[in-house]
């Protein structure tokens, strides 16, 4: 077991630190529409242009092909300049669908999207949910018939984060008429522009309108536009929450770094105060945390759910630490939009890819070996 | 990769053969008998001197492999006396006691912990020991016991045997402040209270599999589901600091102090929290001293009485290993 980086590995973060330095945006950025589209595009488009997008993604592909390590150290210094929330409208082109499509794609169609999505061209959305399948996502009911080179949609999505100003869409279907739960489904790439696609945004608990409905009405996708075989969206699927749980989040989870970091130098505790020991408790936690990420990126894993553990830690202490913003900082975090901003998005954090109360249930059965629920 | 959070050969042959001989020297079960552990197995098997010079020579092992093998410890509720033995014989070798180092390591001077109270200490498992490793705050004594005659204490319902000395009573031969030994100890501390941590987990997720209630295993409620989970990520997130403090600690990082202190936070609210659960998910036999259940949670708040931890506010956190940190740069 060991974490020491070499002399080039320094040198990496050097030069990262310096790039961060003269170029990460230092003005907030847009949380939605049209403005949050320009400025994500625009900042992964100056980051891909200086080779700063794709860390860790292949180079036949437009990324740099460098190692795990290079990776946390670049978020790591990421985090630290306080560049721009990872969890913007690229989050699901570079964390979900790239990856999967990398993982699982054909030839041509990583060749189409992979420079695309990092050269800072497009934006993607999610298309899982259905109002009649959250939790219970095998409950999808979103059909898309077989005709001839074409699949023909109809039904609904939801909580697709960026929908109204995404290019594609990662989307999730039944292909095979009267198939149940994890079979007969189909992981398709959806062109947004496609006829027949209506988005309705939906503003969200923090004044945000970045998530939104999207309803199908005969939406025809060319078959080549599957990923990992017709039928077989679940195992893709399955794909993507494994990055989603992996390493979807290491920005977010170096970020809880440098919040609860701010946040006791804004406090400023009284040794020995019960504000000290609770803050230093979340400063162990969020040590913790980084930790876990070391581990998911560092360590073979014992299991394939493993992914669900860090997930459920994270978002239970994202939590905290903004609650604990809220209770310690008083009218000052009312005053300061960010930490109340901060503080009501976080109820996302564990409801969003996977309940905590499903993160626990897979914890049990996955892990643990505990009896599945029938 | 120059980082690598994977075990090695040398690691996984080392805790392969300490496992088989705590299976073999130390089931829990033994624990029923309500005596002071026999510490001898465990000295035969090298384990109180494997991250120390061995012959003048280098360690064969560091703390990376010690905090391991405490987490198994740990897991089979072995007495407090090992992590004292383990720490005094730092204490007498750092001190100029190389013979009192050399007994502790081999065993034939037995060496129990007490933990420092207001006016008296607490001796634990005290058995034959000669000598007492009295954990102060953040420093760490050794007392004379030749000679003293403790009083017994009923705490913990007699399950692990209790006395007590006034202050001053034992003759302190060494003490330290020294900042690494201190480091050390909760390493080691926090490592067994992770074992507990976990073994309570797997007490309780094998008993939950296994008890049948309303004509199911009662694992396959999500309200028993949920209790195991909870107890699953405690002590993931104390493990995988676990990992980087020994590391930190082995490799002399600026960080190694935070993040043993975080480990430490981490490694008591884990133990406390599943052996609680643990109680709680056992029902009835849980309660009962016939199951092994009470072993462990007893266990887990004696270690969190050894010593005290850090200030978690009192050094600053890193952001990345070898790293300048978040503020102050």
């Amino acid at each position: 077991m060991r974490l020491s980086l070499t002399e080039a590995d320094e040198e990496f973060r050097a030069t990262a630190r310096e790039w961060l330095l003269a170029n990460a945006p230092k003005d907030r950025a847009p949380p939605d529409g049209q403005a949050s589209r320009d400025y994500a595009l625009a900042w992964l488009a100056r980051c891909h242009r200086d080779g700063w997008s794709g860390i860790s993604w292949p180079t036949e592909y437009g990324g740099r092909g460098l190692s795990q390590e290079r990776l946390l150290i670049w978020y790591e210094e990421y985090v630290r300049a306080r560049a721009p929330s990872v969890l913007d409208c690229t989050f699901v082109a570079l964390n979900h669908a790239g990856p999967t499509v990398f993982a699982c794609g054909t030839e041509e169609q990583k060749a189409f999207h992979l420079p695309r999505i990092l050269g800072g061209k497009v934006i993607w959305c999610q298309g899982f949910s259905e109002p009649g399948a959250g939790s219970d996502l095998a409950a999808l009911s979103t059909s898309a018939v077989v005709d001839g080179d074409h699949l023909v949609v109809n039904g609904q999505k939801i909580w697709s984060s960026f929908a109204d100003v995404a290019d594609y869409q990662e989307l999730l279907v039944r292909t095979l008429p009267g198939s149940k739960r994890h079979q007969g489904l189909s992981w398709v790439i959806c062109d947004m522009k496609s006829k027949g696609i209506t988005v309705r945004p939906i503003e969200n608990m923090a004044g945000v309108t970045h998530f939104a409905e999207v309803f199908y009405d005969n939406v025809r996708i060319p078959l080549s536009n599957v990923v990992g075989g017709l039928h077989e969206g679940w195992k893709t699927a399955m794909t993507t929450f494994g990055f989603e749980r992996k390493t979807a989040a290491i920005g977010l989870q170096l970020e809880l770094s440098v919040k609860i970091e701010d946040l006791i130098a804004l406090a400023e505790p009284l040794p020995g105060s019960a504000t000290a020991v609770r803050l230093g408790e979340l400063r162990a936690e969020v040590a913790g945390l980084r930790s876990m990420t070391y581990r998911a990126l560092l360590r073979e894993p014992a299991n394939a759910s493993d992914g669900s553990l860090v997930r459920l830690s994270f978002g239970e202490l994202a939590q905290r630490v903004y609650r604990a913003a809220m209770d310690i900082l008083g009218p000052d975090a009312l005053l300061n939009g960010s930490w109340t901003h901060d503080y009501l998005e976080s109820y996302s954090e564990t409801i969003a890819g996977g309940t905590a109360e499903i993160q626990r249930n897979i914890i049990a059965e996955r892990i643990l070996g505990m009896p599945r629920i029938k | 990769m120059t980082c690598d959070l994977n075990l090695n050969e040398d690691q996984r042959q080392i805790l392969g053969a300490a496992s088989v001989m705590l299976e073999a020297s130390y089931p829990v079960a033994r624990r029923r008998q309500r005596r002071p552990d026999d510490l001898a197995e465990l000295a035969a098997f090298g384990a109180f001197g494997l991250a120390l010079p061995q012959d003048g020579g280098e360690a064969g092992y560091s703390v990376v492999e010690e905090a391991l093998l405490h987490v198994l410890l740990g897991r089979h509720v072995v007495s407090t006396g090992a992590l004292a033995a383990s720490l005094a014989a730092r204490l007498a070798a750092n001190t100029g006691r190389s013979d009192l180092a050399d007994g502790i390591v081999a065993g034939t001077t037995g060496v129990c912990a007490a933990i420092a109270a207001k006016d008296s200490a607490l001796l634990v498992e005290r058995g034959e020991a000669s000598f007492a490793l009295l954990f102060d705050g953040r420093e760490l004594a050794l007392l004379d016991m030749d000679g003293i005659d403790a009083r017994p204490v009923e705490s913990l319902g007699h399950g692990i045997p209790l006395q007590r000395i006034a202050s001053g009573e034992a003759r302190e031969i060494a003490r330290s402040a020294d900042d690494e030994l201190a480091d050390t100890a909760d390493l080691l501390i926090s490592a067994q209270l992770l074992g507990v941590a976990e073994a309570a987990r797997d007490l309780t997720v094998a008993y939950a599999n296994m008890r049948q209630q309303f004509g199911q295993p009662i694992g396959g409620f999500q309200a028993i589901k949920h209790h195991c989970a909870n107890m699953a990520v405690g002590a993931e997130m104390a493990s995988a600091q676990l990992d980087m403090a020994a590391i930190a600690l082995r490799d002399r990082r600026a960080d190694a102090s935070f993040q043993v202190a975080a480990l430490r936070h981490l490694a008591e609210k884990a133990a406390i929290f599943n052996t609680r659960t643990a109680v709680q998910v056992h029902g009835g036999i849980g309660f009962s001293a016939e199951a092994d259940v009470h072993h462990y949670l007893k266990q887990a708040h004696l270690l969190s009485r050894l010593g005290a931890g850090a200030g978690l506010l009192a050094m600053p956190a890193p952001l990345a290993p070898h790293e300048a940190l978040i503020r102050g740069e």
